[in-house]
């Protein structure tokens, strides 16, 4: 460890722009489709929810990414190793925000904090809908990529009705996880301009904290839009939507279908695509 | 040594905490001494004043207590402690700032990232070492007479002399929340330098001479307890009482290490 | 105890500039060095040195400056006390030593052209001032701090800091073969063997209570040289700064540069109709206010020719007075320096230091408002008497002859402002740190030959038994001070002390008020035996050598008061109002005092000076007789001295 310790630093600085940061912000602005996507008009919206529509679009679109395992694995690596070193440096440091009240200061506590938070809500976050932990979410909701958006509404709602108490605190930890992921990248970025010594002057460390301020303003935006977008969404709604896309009929029955259906999708996966548009 | 605390001006009373400890391994323990003042106050004339009459408000006889002081003009770094819980050299600490009204309380500490002596005074020791660990230094080739120095310009001057007033107060370092308590000699080369001493070697990177040491002070930077150990809390220089850009200097030496490691990855050497 | 390696070692006392410099140059000679220090000698008291350091350089030889001008201008502005040959040679030396500090990597200024700049000084009429910035003396002694890190990390330089030098280890031969000094944090007092000592301890300010100095230029280390038999010299002749920021702690210096730079003196006053000045109607009116034909620029209507950079001991005798006919500032004891006409960048740039300082501690903007100074004790031209071995036409040194700046202890030197050369009556500004260098550089080597053509044993081979009796002494002197429990408070003790010496013994002095300050110096000294320490602690007992070198101070006290006393006349910094002439018959001579252990106080002789090429003429730097009638403050000119 000590032989390598300039790698190991800078490896640590850099997984936290590339790949973490950078899928962050993909991610960010496909799950923010849930609000926007009401305004895609490259989606026969005819009675049906836009947004549910071009937010399964893009799930599906990648969902079909070539290699997508291989990426993800990548990714969760990255995680875990920028995670784990992440904590061990941290706690290296003792923070001092009561004596030095100086807002630099402040930031580099939350930049510790918010790394804590943002890692248990991706460690959830990836093993109830990614892994099927299901037994973690309230409700008992498996999320599907066939039916992106409801699934996830009611993971996050406490289940299909309305929003059950613990659904609230999903939503909440949900709304604070992306807050600190976002806060947490933003102010990353400004880090890192300083310890890579791309900016040395006052000046220029002032500067590219503004661009930083900016970006992590626009991705909290689009972190916070994806978060109240899907809580506020009815499961049952979307599921319509959903199964249309898919070219089923919907029925006034479809919540007890559309189970039965995500049964079979995860016995064998037969679910053939011809819902789509493509 | 003065025996008196103030000019005359704007007398009054002020009460003064003062963190006491025996020696390295006793129990701190606090005590309180009532101090005239008045307008051209500071610390140290607090502490000067305390030690001819060391009787705490209790009517209780103690030992003067024992502090660092030295040119008592801010430029030898000596009295650095902690004042009303921020770290800054005691001379300048004015009391007209802190305890502008009778009675207002004033309370002094030692630094808490270097192990105490006795009472506000600690042991800066890591710190030369440090310096010395960084090759802090111009390598002539002795004293005979081998004419003038590098030529530099002004403005290479005006950055270097900024960064060459850095007294080894260690206000920053105090400050630092990667700075911690070491007191085990033996890991001083393995623990963080802080901005002060990253701010030196930048200062003699700068230096035509200095830099022929340039690559053994950049790999020192790349190891443990070196550049990549900052946290950016930027307290530093908020703290810094020379006002020395030290995020400047840890940018610098940031930008030096990234070059120096991609190239020794491709030279191999 | 004593170590007995074989290898011959040098121990320097004090890592200030002289000390640090002869490391240095004595490490360089092959010879390693134990340094020992009060504080960690990057905190020694050269930092606050502020404006600068002297030498011949080309701009000013091709104006008509030289080696030679700049010996003759030490020389005058030292009223031709100074021995002769050691300053020719440090100023023909000078322009080497910025030289090799400049290759140390010092940041002087630059002109835009990359050379060093330079700036005018007190007592000179050219620019043969380099400067960094207004912490001069912080860069030079930083340079040299960092070559002794390094000759450290070679092995060659072992540091003791935080350990305090309490006499020199003499043998029956009255040789000096090491000292015996106290680890300030355990307090083990311990004996270290030496082939050589070289004390470079600097000044006694704080005899004098409040001055510019560190607080711990107690003269304490000199004194106990000068107990142990060494002869302390020109005593009475003490440098009292003309512009310090009086404060409640100490006196903070406003440099010389200040004025060098164009500071303008001046008090507010008022011209009656014969032109001669007198109080201004409202002595505390905002100085902002006050238009030029109100302000007295007193040092430029008395010295034409220097004006404001008229030498220190004259400024400050004619601030003295200014404030004593009752036109200082407010009617107090100040008067203005006033930098505020000059653009703020400019000031910042060249003088960035002190600025800071005056706005920290005062809490005004010297950029906005004329500082208010008043004249503060600063620099000891007195010290430990050293001697030298001149060249065949006493122009210079001999350069490495073994006597050099050896006390008239054998093996016992005094480096820097702890000896009495060079600077004579009135030291020139920024001519301190030139000395300080130039005696660790060129006499450092003395000091190497001297240890290697040594006609005494090695002190590896001298017995224990002589360092276990020095031990034994101090230890019990310790013993002895500890046990004392009397009801004198030794903090009263100096104080009443620095009040005494300030009042009786800084810018104008009399026989009667110094013969009033010898007996209370007597009592003082009388009290000191029953005074009690209030900590008996064996660990960092910072109130217990406080209290030991008080009694230190005192015996140095008494040397300068008996001094000036016997000195009737008026030369440099000494001023006798009852004796206001200038005296070559009687006192172109050096002051040495002895001590003597029965009274425990000094007698006195005089030496002749080594006049050598300069013959001494009046000191009048050009005055002016003011036209106000008030009596002149000076000997400056003895023949209108009466006026």
């Amino acid at each position: 460890m000590e032989r390598h310790h300039f790698l190991l630093r800078r490896l640590h600085s850099l997984t936290g722009i590339v790949p973490i940061g950078l899928f962050l912000v993909m991610h960010l602005t496909t799950n923010s489709t849930i609000l926007w996507g009401a305004f895609n008009t490259r989606i026969d919206g005819e009675g049906f929810d836009r947004r549910v529509g071009t937010f399964q679009k893009e799930v599906e679109f990648i969902n079909e990414l070539p290699l997508l395992l291989l990426i993800e694995i990548t990714l969760w690596g990255a995680i875990a190793f920028h995670s784990v070193l992440g904590v061990y440096y941290a706690t290296s440091g003792k923070g001092n925000t009561g004596a030095y009240r100086y807002q630099s200061n402040l930031r580099y506590s939350l930049q510790r904090w918010t790394g804590y938070l943002g890692f248990l809500f991706i460690v959830y976050h990836i093993a109830t809908l990614r892994w099927g932990w299901s037994f973690l979410v309230p409700g008992g909701t498996e999320w599907s990529h066939h039916f992106a958006a409801s699934t996830l509404a009611a993971a996050l709602r406490g289940g299909d009705e309305g929003f059950t108490a613990l659904g609230v605190a999903v939503s909440l930890f949900y709304f604070l996880g992306v807050t600190a992921l976002v806060f947490h990248f933003a102010n990353g970025l400004w880090t890192a301009a300083i310890t890579w010594g791309l900016t040395v002057t006052v000046t220029a460390q002032k500067r590219w904290g503004y661009a930083c301020t900016a970006i992590g303003a626009g991705l909290m935006v689009a972190g916070w839009a994806s978060v109240v977008g899907f809580a506020a969404l009815d499961p049952a709604e979307a599921r319509q939507v959903e199964m249309s896309l898919h070219g089923e009929v919907p029925t006034d029955g479809g919540e007890a279908e559309a189970r039965s259906m995500d049964v079979s999708s995860r016995g064998g996966d037969t679910i053939e695509h011809s819902g789509g548009q493509h | 040594m003065a025996a008196e605390a103030s000019t005359g001006m704007n007398e009054r009373v002020i009460r003064v905490r003062l963190k006491r400890q025996d020696g390295p391994d006793a129990r701190p323990r606090w005590e309180s001494f009532d101090v005239p003042v008045g307008t051209g106050s500071n610390v140290t004339s607090v502490l000067q004043w305390i030690c001819a009459h060391p009787v705490t408000v209790e009517g209780k006889n103690t030992t003067p207590p024992v502090y660092d002081s030295g040119c008592l003009e801010e430029v030898c770094g000596s009295c650095t402690m902690v004042v009303n819980g921020r770290v800054r050299q005691a001379c300048s600490a004015l009391i007209d700032h802190y305890c502008p009204k009778d009675g207002d309380e004033l309370t002094l500490e030692p630094m808490t990232k270097f192990p105490v002596v006795r009472d506000l005074s600690v042991d800066r020791s890591r710190l030369f070492s440090n310096l010395e660990r960084m090759r802090a230094w111009v390598p002539v080739d002795g004293t005979y007479d081998l004419g003038a120095g590098p030529e530099e310009t002004p403005e290479a001057q005006q950055t270097r002399y900024v960064l060459s007033t850095c007294m080894s107060c260690g206000c920053c370092l105090e400050a630092c929340p990667q700075y911690t308590l070491e007191t085990d000699e033996e890991a001083w080369d393995r623990a963080f330098v802080g901005a002060a001493v990253i701010s030196q070697a930048r200062y003699f990177n700068m230096h035509e001479t200095g830099s022929s040491l340039k690559k053994v002070r950049l790999t020192e930077l790349s190891g443990p307890g070196g550049v990549s150990d900052c946290g950016n809390a930027q307290n530093c220089v908020n703290v810094c009482p020379k006002e020395i850009p030290l995020t400047e200097s840890i940018a610098a030496i940031g930008r030096q290490v990234t070059a120096h490691n991609i190239r020794q990855f491709f030279s191999g050497d | 105890m004593a170590g007995a390696s074989q290898q011959q070692r040098v121990i320097v006392v004090g890592g200030g500039l002289a000390g640090l410099a002869a490391a240095v140059r004595i490490t360089e000679g092959g010879i390693p060095v134990d340094l020992f220090s009060i504080v960690p000698v990057k905190r020694s008291h050269s930092v606050c040195a502020q404006g600068g350091i002297n030498a011949c350089n080309d701009i000013a030889r091709q104006q008509g400056y030289s080696e030679h001008e700049h010996f003759d201008e030490t020389i005058y502005g030292g009223d031709f006390l100074a021995h002769q040959p050691p300053v020719y040679e440090m100023a023909q030396m000078a322009p080497r030593i910025i030289d090799l500090l400049d290759r140390m990597g010092v940041p002087f200024n630059r002109t835009a052209e990359g050379q060093r700049d330079l700036r005018l000084f007190g007592g000179s009429l050219y620019k043969r001032t380099h400067f960094s910035g207004a912490t001069t003396g912080q860069q030079l002694m930083y340079a040299l701090d960092e070559q002794v890190r390094r000759a450290e990390a070679a092995g060659k330089v072992h540091k003791y800091e935080h350990w305090e030098f309490l006499r020199p280890v003499l043998d029956e031969m009255g040789a000096c073969r090491g000292i015996v000094a106290q680890d300030l944090r355990t307090m083990q007092i311990r004996a270290f063997r030496a082939d050589a000592v070289v004390m470079a301890t600097g000044g006694c300010g704080l005899v004098f209570g409040q001055s510019t100095n560190s607080v711990m230029c107690t003269g304490a280390a000199a004194s106990r040289c000068y107990q142990a038999g060494v002869k302390y010299a020109n005593g009475e002749f003490i440098q009292v700064h003309p512009t310090a920021i009086p404060g409640a702690d100490k006196l903070r210096l406003m440099s010389e540069s200040a004025r060098g730079e164009g500071g303008r003196v001046w008090v507010p006053g008022k011209k009656d109709a014969s032109g001669a000045w007198g109080p201004h109607p409202q002595p505390g009116m905002d100085p902002r206010q006050i238009p030029d034909e109100d302000r007295y620029y007193f040092l430029e209507e008395r010295y034409p020719a220097y004006g404001n950079i008229v030498p220190r001991d004259i400024a400050t005798r004619e601030i003295f007075n200014v404030c004593l006919e009752g036109m200082g500032v407010g009617g107090g004891r100040m008067v203005y320096l006033d930098l505020s006409f000059k653009p703020r960048e400019e000031l910042e740039r060249k003088l960035g230091g002190i600025m800071e300082i005056y706005r920290k501690f005062v809490g005004e903007d010297p950029c906005e408002f004329p500082m208010k100074i008043f004249p503060g004790v600063h620099y000891s031209m007195g010290g430990l008497w050293t001697r030298y071995t001149p060249k065949s036409d006493l122009r210079g040194l001999e350069k490495g002859a073994p006597g050099n700046m050896m006390t008239n202890v054998e093996g016992l030197y005094a480096f820097g402002e702890v000896n009495y050369q060079y600077h004579g009556a009135n030291r020139l500004g920024a001519n301190a740190l030139l000395s300080c260098i130039f005696d660790g550089l060129f006499n450092g080597e003395s000091v190497v030959n001297y240890v290697r053509d040594n006609a005494h044993a090695p002190a590896s081979a001298v017995e224990q038994g002589l360092y276990a009796g020095a031990e034994q002494i101090e230890g019990d002197k310790e013993k002895d001070l500890l046990a004392r429990d009397g009801d004198q408070n030794v903090y009263e003790i100096s104080a009443e002390l620095g009040d005494e010496m300030t009042e009786a013994s800084t810018v104008i002095k009399t026989g009667e008020r110094l013969q009033r300050a010898i007996d209370k110096v007597a009592e003082l000294r009388d009290r000191y035996r029953r005074i009690g320490v209030a900590d008996a602690s064996m660990w960092t007992n910072q109130a217990l050598s406080f209290a030991k070198s008080v009694g230190d101070m005192i015996a140095i006290g008494d040397a300068i008061l008996r001094g000036g006393m016997l000195r009737e006349e008026s030369r440099g910094s000494h001023y006798r109002a009852d004796h206001p002439e200038r005296n070559d018959e009687r006192f172109l001579k050096s002051t040495i005092a002895e001590f003597d252990p029965q009274s425990k106080t000094a007698s006195i002789t005089f030496e002749d000076v080594e006049v050598g090429m300069v013959e001494p003429r009046k000191r009048t730097y050009g005055k002016i007789e003011p036209a106000s009638g008030q009596k002149a403050g000076a000997k400056t000119e003895p023949a209108g001295a009466s006026n």
